[in-house]
């Protein structure tokens, strides 16, 4: 019953200010096929995390909807050797735990286990082959299609989803980035196991492969893992850039009439791209107006000065290419619109001027809460990854701060006014008027 | 002058009481101060981190009729200030500090946590004594966060046909014992709350006989135990009036409650009273519990066990599965399973292959690559949860909070080593019976929540 559930995902993929004493070395190397590495060594517990990751996110689906998705959910199930149970309890005897997931920009394979010689050795060689000889059944197929579709349907009543679904749906358009990752059921009928095969073929390739260690684990250890997990990899080649998405060039309002007590409501644009020079004076800024949980102006006027929620949350969602810049709430449909007036009045406000105050306050939070960031094994493994994968410098994690530390308030108005633009935004309600 | 000096005769005292601290093999520190809070401190040298968290031993479980919710309602008041902070300015000083910060109410206690860098330690502790003993609840304070605590209602339970089902589930198990009702209340209790309900709520329960400091991170326990004496030692003990004994009365026959939501997808719930290791009375009753701890890891604990393995990738009837109970609950709980099913199988299919599991646990023991397996992933599971200082201190706090051992988490391994197929089966058949069965179905209500087709009205600007 915590007070508000979202906390967590504020500071989606952000850094902080490294105290010297703290500093993280990520490694970097490539694997002999052109996998690239990413290594963080971390020795006081005795186990590993490793994450596989490819860029085979739902941006790669084409026409076929689902079909990254799909590949990803099917990933672990079989191979020419291991059927899905015997995968399961190979990795379950032992402890170990195996995922796989798929968003817009990637799809990961992970595992996590303890490192004592005979147990690492058998996650291994299970993981190896998992991800290298992956066989795609029709029948597990059907079945995971069936089981999607269900959950296609419950969608259909979630408003939370169908909100975050017209979202992206509605500031996208045609870009890869618009279709929910999960794909639709027209669309998903359509997927064979062939079309999985070959999608599996043309992406999970090593040069197309990132690998992230975090774990107890020498260095000459942690080459030999990478070089076995990717030497089964057809090299293959990377697949060519994202188009950049297209703005909205005025304001939309998109409303989804809806049977429920609260409305659920988001205020949004295409924001930026991971690496865009602007994004300390951005993320700083959006410290301030909603991504900082109660001392932000958001929660401030909607929630503590008024009731009119129990949660609103500002965020940029740095991609690939530029991802959508939200704010989001929910509240009883009678205060829809009350909420609405007060959510664009604190964003111009914001825009206009902030108090000096404010930016100090948030600044020392970024600079003195940068060990809460790196102090698990779980944090350390989703940033190498993120450096990584966006191409951001090994040396992120002391330059970012930096550029945090310089920040000025002219800095945040101006990126602000340059990048974001209240005037040409998309609301979209679920509820009932 | 005179402030340093008291901090300095407490640092003293300190000091001759640190041989008196108890450190277990699984190296927590334990303490009691005079005024009988209890200290917990694990270090952890991993990061240059600590998390605070204070409990207190109230929750849903402590409270009577028309009055649901109210420690939760209380949780949020202590947000608002003290006699020396305004109004959100205990939030304010954490952010400053870089912290993270947050509390949770649950049936068995209220929460309030601080994750900072070391050096701040102090600060969040003084902060977190001040409120334990000089909460203010301003009338207008109270009546904005009283709306809300109903929007969180709202965004929680109202507009979520499953959690609705729940509640009302837990309703028909627990007739006469506090489970009864919901964690966050119900929603008439809440909207009749007054501000004096609160202020008795906080004056009854909130003092350091009744709450528990837990401290993990990159800290030496004796520096930790010295800064809980200055800030937390200063605050006398209250008499606290424990609620009566509500035993829950013995279930004479199947219960079924069915409810019809916005929802498309049927789903089941089946809830079997069993007890925990806080209500065992005997040595008997305590390996009950890790018997049906093992249980419930062959039917749920990872995709190998039985209702994935046999019902979601076997027969296909189902599209989800789960089992599990939660072994440390203070009073009485459920054994819960509950299951969706794959397109035109009924609930009453679902019922009957839960059930059909139920059966084959209660006529054949348990295959020993099964036990083995549930021994390995507890272990493992050991060396991961350490991977995070806060889950560290949730499961420190939560067993002390119920009056269990500190190291109960540490040990479980060692307890789970000794119970064998034949008392798996033993408790299979001692606590789950039709008769013995609550059971909640979730239908759809047949109507579409979407009134119609989306409209979008393009704006030249603001509405």
């Amino acid at each position: 019953m915590k007070r508000f559930g979202l906390y967590l995902l504020l500071g989606l993929g952000t850094l902080f200010l490294l105290p010297a004493e703290a500093a993280v070395k990520i490694q970097h190397w490539n694997t002999p096929n052109g996998a690239r590495v990413y290594f963080v060594q971390a020795n006081q517990l005795p186990m590993m995390d490793v994450e596989l990751k490819f860029d085979a996110g739902s941006a790669r689906d084409g026409d076929q909807f689902g079909l990254a998705y799909m590949t990803s959910a099917l990933i672990g199930t079989s191979t020419s050797q291991l059927t899905e149970d015997g995968i399961s309890s190979d990795f379950n005897n032992i402890g170990a735990q195996f995922g796989t997931d798929a968003g817009r920009d990637s799809a990961s394979i992970y595992l996590r286990t303890l490192t004592r010689p005979k147990i690492l050795h058998q996650a291994l060689s299970v993981f190896e082959q998992v991800t290298s000889d992956a066989v795609f059944k029709p029948e597990i197929l059907d079945r995971e299609r069936n089981r999607l579709y269900l959950q296609l349907k419950q969608k259909a009543v979630t408003p939370s989803a169908l909100m975050s679904d017209k979202l992206w749906s509605e500031l996208y358009g045609k870009h890869p980035y618009a279709h929910p990752p999960e794909g639709t059921q027209q669309s998903l009928k359509k997927l064979t196991a062939q079309t999985l095969k070959d999608f599996y073929r043309q992406y999970y390739v090593a040069s197309n492969a990132q690998v992230t260690i975090v774990g107890k684990l020498t260095r000459k250890e942690a080459e030999q893992i990478a070089t076995r997990l990717t030497q089964s990899l057809p090299e293959g080649k990377k697949p060519a850039p994202l188009s950049q998405p297209m703005p909205l060039k005025k304001a939309k309002v998109v409303h989804i009439p809806f049977t429920a007590t609260q409305t659920h409501y988001a205020l949004a644009q295409v924001g930026i791209e991971r690496g865009n020079p602007d994004y300390a004076a951005l993320f700083v800024g959006n410290q301030i107006l909603g991504g900082s949980g109660f001392s932000s102006l958001l929660m401030e006027n909607v929630r503590e000065k008024r009731g009119l929620v129990y949660g609103v949350y500002s965020y940029f969602v740095p991609m690939k290419v530029s991802g959508p810049f939200v704010i989001s709430l929910s509240t009883k449909n009678a205060n829809e619109e009350k909420a609405d007036k007060v959510v664009r009045e604190t964003l111009e406000g914001f825009m206009k001027d902030f108090s000096d105050k404010k930016l100090q306050a948030i600044k020392s939070n970024l600079i003195d809460g940068f060990p809460l960031r790196m102090d698990s094994n779980s944090k350390l493994l989703a940033y190498a990854s993120m450096i990584g994968f966006y191409g951001l410098p090994l040396d992120y994690l002391q330059s970012f701060p930096k550029a945090i530390s310089k920040v000025t308030k002219q800095d945040i108005l101006k990126a602000w006014s340059k990048h974001v633009h209240p005037q040409a935004m998309l609301q979209v309600t679920v509820g009932q008027k | 002058m005179k402030l340093a000096i008291h901090w300095m005769f407490l640092g003293i005292l300190a000091v001759t009481s640190f041989a008196a601290m108890a450190k277990s093999d699984a190296g927590i520190f334990e303490y009691q101060l005079k005024n009988g809070l209890k200290v917990v401190i694990k270090p952890d040298h991993r990061a240059p981190v600590v998390v605070q968290q204070v409990w207190y031993r109230v929750g849903s479980n402590y409270e009577e009729n028309g009055l649901t919710g109210i420690s939760h309602m209380l949780e949020h008041m202590m947000f608002k200030g003290t006699k020396t902070l305004k109004p959100g300015e205990f939030s304010e000083r954490v952010a400053k500090l870089g912290g993270q910060e947050n509390a949770f109410t649950s049936s068995d206690y209220t929460v309030y946590y601080q994750v900072v860098g070391k050096q701040h330690l102090a600060e969040v502790m003084k902060l977190e004594a001040d409120r334990m003993h000089n909460l203010v609840i301003k009338n207008k304070e109270f009546q904005k966060e009283r709306e809300v605590v109903t929007e969180e209602r709202r965004w929680r339970i109202e507009d979520k046909p499953a959690s609705n089902l729940y509640e009302q589930f837990n309703a028909i198990a627990f007739i006469n014992s506090p489970p009864h009702h919901p964690t966050i209340g119900w929603m008439n209790d809440i909207r009749h709350y007054t501000a004096k309900d609160v202020r008795h709520w906080y004056r009854k329960w909130y003092a350091p006989n009744n709450a528990t400091l837990v401290v993990v991170g990159d800290v030496d326990p004796q520096q930790v135990l010295k800064l809980a004496k200055r800030y937390y030692g200063v605050y006398k003990s209250k008499k606290i009036v424990q609620p009566k004994p509500q035993v829950e009365i013995p279930q004479q026959g199947e219960r079924k409650v069915v409810l019809k939501g916005a929802t498309k997808v049927p789903s089941v719930l089946m809830g079997f009273h069993v007890p925990t290791l806080a209500t065992a009375k005997t040595p008997e009753e305590k390996q009950d519990v890790y018997a049906l701890s093992v249980l419930s890891n062959v039917l749920d604990g990872d995709d190998s066990s039985r209702l994935t393995k046999d019902l979601v990738r076997g027969s296909k009837q189902l599209a989800s599965a789960g089992a599990g109970y939660d072994e440390l609950s203070r009073l009485e709980t459920l054994f819960l399973m509950e299951g969706t099913p794959s397109k035109d199988v009924t609930p009453k299919q679902v019922e009957d292959a839960l059930w059909q599991e139920i059966e084959k646990l209660q006529n054949t023991p348990i295959q020993p690559e099964e036990l083995s397996r549930v021994l390995a992933q507890t272990e493992a599971q050991y060396v991961y949860h350490q991977d995070s200082i806060q889950a560290q201190a949730m499961v420190l706090g939560a067993s002390i909070s119920v009056g269990l051992p500190v190291d109960t988490d540490a040990h479980w391994i060692e307890h789970l080593r000794t119970v064998t197929p034949q008392q798996v089966q033993a408790v299979a058949k001692k606590y789950f019976s039709k008769d013995k069965m609550t059971l909640g179905v979730l239908l759809p209500n047949g109507k579409a929540p979407v009134q119609s087709e989306s409209s979008a009205i393009s704006a030249g600007g603001i509405r």
